[in-house]
């Protein structure tokens, strides 16, 4: 019988997709523009998007403060050993964090925030590290033992090294652990493989244990059985919010936003890449100038000329044009006309997003 | 709901403003118990407490806290005993099992080695050479055993692996267990190295080269085998594997290293991921562990079905962990999860469950002291008189005699049952009768109370019914198993009945009676052997025609009949069971199996159903304004193909939005004024809709339920998921 079930169902979703495609090909498909829509200013847009009236604010919370009587339950879980892994709809970053102080009090707890673009996992794990070396020493002094010399610091050894300290022997205090709090484990930041496969190992080890969250439906797709059942080893727990996904949405686009921010570090980065060296000094400049002059709305291209010519990276307004032309071929700068009437030149990123594009294409 | 009222709210843990923290990749939250002497920390430390609090005047609801909390630390505690105790049992269980690959691997590795060695050993001023020796083409193969684990999922073996991996080194070998995470490409030879030299020498060398292992071996005065084991070759990049492969051989004279490789499939996968060049250095030999089914039979056995920690489970679970196991996850691992977070739940809502304490450790003579536990007295009794199986036996009055006397008849009771189930799995043992099935069975307690098992039996003899279409299906098998059997091998089966029954008297008389008739007959028959070996079908026919001939095995038949209907209760049929017996199977499943992708549509379109507001609740599936601006989106993204017109969809929001003819959120602004000023608040508010539409798709983004418009296709987002 629940062969038949499962069988029916996948029958379910393979009917679904093809319904769906066929609905999309038949025709009725809209031709419609996007640009059709009258889309107000960028500027405005942003500024009406953070100042959205929550709907059932007061609801919301009532929800998330139900998840409270659940939270002896969850410090249960990981005195067990398991590790807690959030999922549904909304923002579970708070509920977690409010969780971690209230309930872990007695634990020291680290947060990583999976949602932004690039996590160094290696200084997560020296923090964490030094944390339960503190830790250890505190209480060897209480037992008046003694402590092996750390020959090294923290921050040179290898990430074996340090997986093998955070895995030491158990305490004589079973529950000491290391709360590691990971916001959007299957976020941006933390996806690869790598991450994933570290993330794992830490999560296997004796003094740490993981609460994370996930909001992707495919998650569970990052892990395979090992890593679920024998290092993460996961409890799942079903803990809708509501709450808007404010951070963790930060650094995605808007999608009605002209398209300009469509453009991501990464895609800047392979056509950089691209290009030839002097070109990419040119962007460097303008990218410098952004990221020191953040209240500015561009750099004048008389200014962006002069600089280049200093450098020798350009020989005439001819050659800078040619650069010019190509970076905004391919998005990675627009022009804006000053409010003293001039075009001034800007690259349509965000300041992380720059910055890291700076550091990989140097 | 004023507005006044939405600023009041409780401090909302949601509307934080972004703090630095927020952008910061990590940061540290809060830092340990800095005052750690003056302070316990919360686990053990805080039950001798208990006698100074009730000394203490406290206010009642105090004193239950404390209450509450004292038993919630018993309870870890009785859950890690429990716990601690079922696990070591299944590494036991499993080691047992492995032992004979164990030892027979373990002699290859010596024979192995002693073949390098004849090979010669290095003379002092070769082996202080920095450079591997090479004679012959003979002394550069390489000894490897491939191990074949029958079982594509490699997570259950790691564990097998680790044992080997200690079992070698308690017998004196130099081990080193490589994954095949070891073997990638973007770390290459130097990786595998790198782990080798950290595993044998304890120390991480930054420049790793094979001539330090040389040397260190040679230091470790060269009496032992280096054996190498790799967890799951099939899952090692290829050539990095065979440049491993490579180097080893040529230092093999040095090194005497000898390779023991997981293999998932068949004896080809080396052939299928290693150069020729590679393979010509190996020397396999083969050897093979025992099957998944074998061991999940291994492990119930001795956790569910032998007395092992007290804990068991019901019925529900059982099947759903059965169904778990043999149509979706299909690895041992992950059953053993599911257990724990069985045991981990009971442990967490059952606050009778810290008897399983001493349920456990004491035999026979159980003194059961409530108060010993942390709760109050009358709390208990209350707690107990409403289990359901409490309330079925009627109980009136009850003692702490009167339950130490129902916990001795549960453990008689399940003593019973455990033989039935173990004589009725012997008996089926060797036609694939999975004791994983047949423990579903035989602790379902509905075909129990029913009956069922007393019918099946009847409808058994009439052939009419095939056994598929009954309940209880396996028993019956076993059942008939017997009737078919030899007089020899029912001289063995009961031998075996006896022994499994030797503590139960009712059970084992019979079983001794038939003995010795089987004896007696034995002894006539000795002469005329050939004749008496009754198939089934002779001996149906005979049962029709002459009913009181019954011949021996079909008297050993009915008998494994009538211990099944009088002696094997399934223990959610015996009071108090909810004590011991962990029955949520709901719980479990939302816990074991994380379903988002289901979760998180489900959350999107029944939202109503979990924020319980007032204003969204309508009968009819029309969208709302007041509806959660993501929730409208995604149940309007449902009336779209694969391809999403962005302006269509963004229309069809805003209509909603801004819907005339529906009620306005009553917390918005006041109708006299609504009406007045709509052209202007819509002009006004497009800024507002366009920015909650941006939100709606980032949130669908986040989500994954949505892919963003292309390049080549800017007006159309993408839907990713088609139906729950």
């Amino acid at each position: 019988m629940d062969f038949n079930a499962a069988e029916e169902e996948e029958f379910g979703f393979s009917r679904n997709y093809f319904l769906a495609k066929e609905m999309g090909s038949s025709g009725k498909k809209s031709a419609r523009k996007l640009s059709d829509i009258n889309v107000v200013d960028e500027q405005e847009l942003r500024e009406a998007s953070a100042n959205i009236e929550p709907k059932h604010q007061n609801d919301v919370a009532d929800l998330i403060n139900s998840y409270k009587s659940l939270y002896p339950k969850w410090v249960f879980d990981l005195r067990c050993g398991f590790g807690l892994l959030m999922y549904g709809f909304g923002s579970k970053k708070s509920l977690i964090e409010d969780f971690a102080s209230t309930a872990l009090a007695e634990h020291s707890v680290v947060v990583i925030n999976g949602y932004l673009q690039s996590i160094n996992i290696k200084q997560v794990i020296i923090a964490l590290a030094e944390i339960l070396w503190e830790q250890l020493k505190l209480k060897r002094k209480v037992s008046s033992g003694s402590l092996p010399k750390v020959q090294q610091p923290f921050s040179s050894r290898s990430m074996d090294d340090l997986l093998v300290f955070l895995d030491g022997p158990e305490m004589d205090e079973k529950d000491s652990f290391i709360c590691v709090v990971v916001n959007n484990i299957d976020g941006p930041g933390l996806r690869d493989t790598e991450t994933q496969q570290y993330l794992a190992r830490l999560a296997s080890c004796s003094y740490i244990r993981v609460v994370a969250s996930i909001d992707h439906v495919n998650a569970p797709l990052l892990w395979d059985k090992k890593m679920v059942h024998a290092q993460f080893n996961w409890y799942w727990y079903h803990v809708p919010t509501f709450a808007p996904y404010k951070v963790e949405g930060l650094f995605l686009p808007l999608i009605l936003a002209h398209g300009s921010s469509k453009q991501s570090a990464k895609t800047a980065l392979i056509v950089l890449q691209s290009l030839t060296p002097n070109a990419q000094s040119v962007f460097r400049i303008l990218a410098e100038y952004q990221l020191s002059h953040p209240d500015d709305e561009g750099m004048a291209i008389d200014n962006l000329y002069s600089i280049s010519r200093e450098r020798f990276l350009v020989s005439s307004q001819v050659t800078l044009n040619a650069h010019l032309t190509e970076f905004k071929d391919h998005e990675l700068v627009k022009t804006k006309r000053h409010s003293d009437g001039q075009d001034c030149l800007y690259i349509p990123l965000t300041k992380e997003g720059l910055e890291k594009l700076l550091s990989e294409i140097s | 709901m004023a507005p006044s009222l939405n600023d009041d709210s409780p401090p909302s843990t949601i509307d934080e403003a972004f703090t630095e923290n927020n952008l910061q990749p990590f940061f540290v939250l809060q830092k340990g118990p800095s005052r750690k002497s003056d302070r316990k920390s919360s686990g053990t430390g805080r039950t001798r407490r208990f006698d100074l609090s009730s000394a203490s005047p406290k206010n009642s609801a105090n004193i239950e806290d404390e209450k509450e909390d004292e038993n919630m630390n018993l309870r870890m505690e009785a859950f890690e005993f429990v716990w601690s105790k079922i696990e070591s049992t299944i590494k036991d269980v499993l080691r047992v099992i492995n032992t004979n690959v164990f030892s027979e691997i373990q002699t290859w590795v010596h024979q192995s080695f002693d073949t390098i060695r004849s090979l010669g050993t290095p003379e002092f001023p070769e082996a202080t050479q920095s450079f591997p020796i090479i004679t012959d083409a003979n002394s550069k193969r390489l000894f490897t055993g491939l191990v074949l684990t029958k079982n594509m999922e490699f997570v259950d073996d790691l564990l097998t692996f680790e044992e080997l991996g200690k079992h070698l080194k308690y017998q004196g070998c130099h081990v080193a267990n490589l994954s095949s995470l070891d073997f990638t490409a973007k770390n290459g030879v130097g990786g595998c190295l790198r782990s080798l030299l950290r595993q044998f020498l304890m120390s991480s060398l930054d420049p790793a080269d094979i001539s330090i292992l040389a040397s260190w071996y040679r230091e470790e005065n060269c009496n032992n085998p280096v054996v190498v084991i790799i967890d799951d070759i099939e899952r090692c990049c290829g050539s990095v594997l065979s440049d491993f492969i490579l180097m080893l051989s040529e230092w093999v004279i040095k090194i005497p290293v000898i390779l023991i490789m997981g293999v998932a499939t068949t004896l080809d996968a080396p052939r299928n991921i290693l150069p020729s060049n590679a393979l010509r250095c190996l020397c396999p030999f083969e050897f093979t562990l025992g099957t998944p089914a074998e061991r999940m039979d291994a492990v119930v056995e001795a956790v569910l079905v032998k007395p092992c920690s007290g804990f068991i489970i019901g019925h529900k679970v059982a099947v759903f962990m059965r169904n778990y196991f043999v149509s979706q996850d299909g690895t041992l691992t992950s059953f053993i999860r599911a257990l724990k977070i069985a045991c981990t739940q009971h442990f967490y809502t059952e606050p009778l469950s810290v008897i399983l304490l001493e349920f456990a450790s004491e035999e026979d003579n159980l003194v059961f002291e409530i108060e010993r536990h942390g709760l109050s007295p009358e709390v208990i009794w209350k707690h107990v008189f409403e289990f359901p199986s409490c309330q079925r036996v009627k109980l009136n009055k009850l003692t702490s005699e009167s339950l130490a006397h129902a916990f001795s008849e549960l453990k008689r009771l399940q003593n019973q049952w455990r033989a039935v189930v173990l004589c009725l799995y012997v008996t089926g043992k060797g036609e694939k009768v999975r004791l994983l099935d047949l423990f579903c069975e035989a602790i379902d307690p509905e075909s129990y109370n029913q009956g069922e098992f007393d019918t099946n039996m009847k409808a058994e003899k009439d052939p009419v019914l095939s056994s598929s279409q009954i309940k209880g299906h396996v028993i019956c098998k076993a059942v008939r198993l017997v009737r078919d059997l030899s007089t020899a091998q029912l001289g063995k089966l009961l031998k075996m009945w006896e022994n499994l029954t030797v503590g139960i008297p009712e059970i084992n008389g019979k079983v001794k009676e038939l003995l010795s008739l089987l004896n007696v007959e034995d002894g006539k028959s000795s002469k005329k052997d050939l004749t008496v070996t009754p198939r089934r079908h002779t001996s149906r026919i005979q049962l029709n025609i002459e009913k009181d001939s019954k011949s021996l095995s079909d008297k050993a038949a009915n008998l494994i009949e009538c211990m099944v209907r009088d002696y094997m209760h399934p223990t959610e049929c015996i009071p108090f069971h909810e004590i011991f017996c962990f029955k949520d199977v709901d719980k479990l499943q939302l816990a074991l199996i994380g379903d988002p992708r289901r979760g998180i549509q489900v959350d999107l379109l029944e939202f109503q159903k979990l924020l319980c507001c007032r204003c969204c609740t309508s009968s009819s599936n029309a969208l709302l304004p007041s509806m959660h601006d993501t929730s409208i989106m995604y149940k309007l993204a449902q009336e779209h193909g694969d391809l999403i017109n962005l302006h269509d969809w963004y229309q069809s929001f805003k209509s909603i939005v801004l819907c005339p003819n529906s009620k306005r959120k009553p917390r918005q602004s006041p109708l006299p004024k609504k009406r007045k000023g709509i052209k202007e608040a819509e002009s006004q508010s497009e800024a507002s809709i366009q920015a909650r539409f941006c939100r709606a798709v980032t949130e669908l983004q986040i989500t994954g339920l949505l892919r963003m418009p292309s390049k080549r296709r800017p007006d159309f987002a993408q839907r990713v998921a088609f139906g729950l």
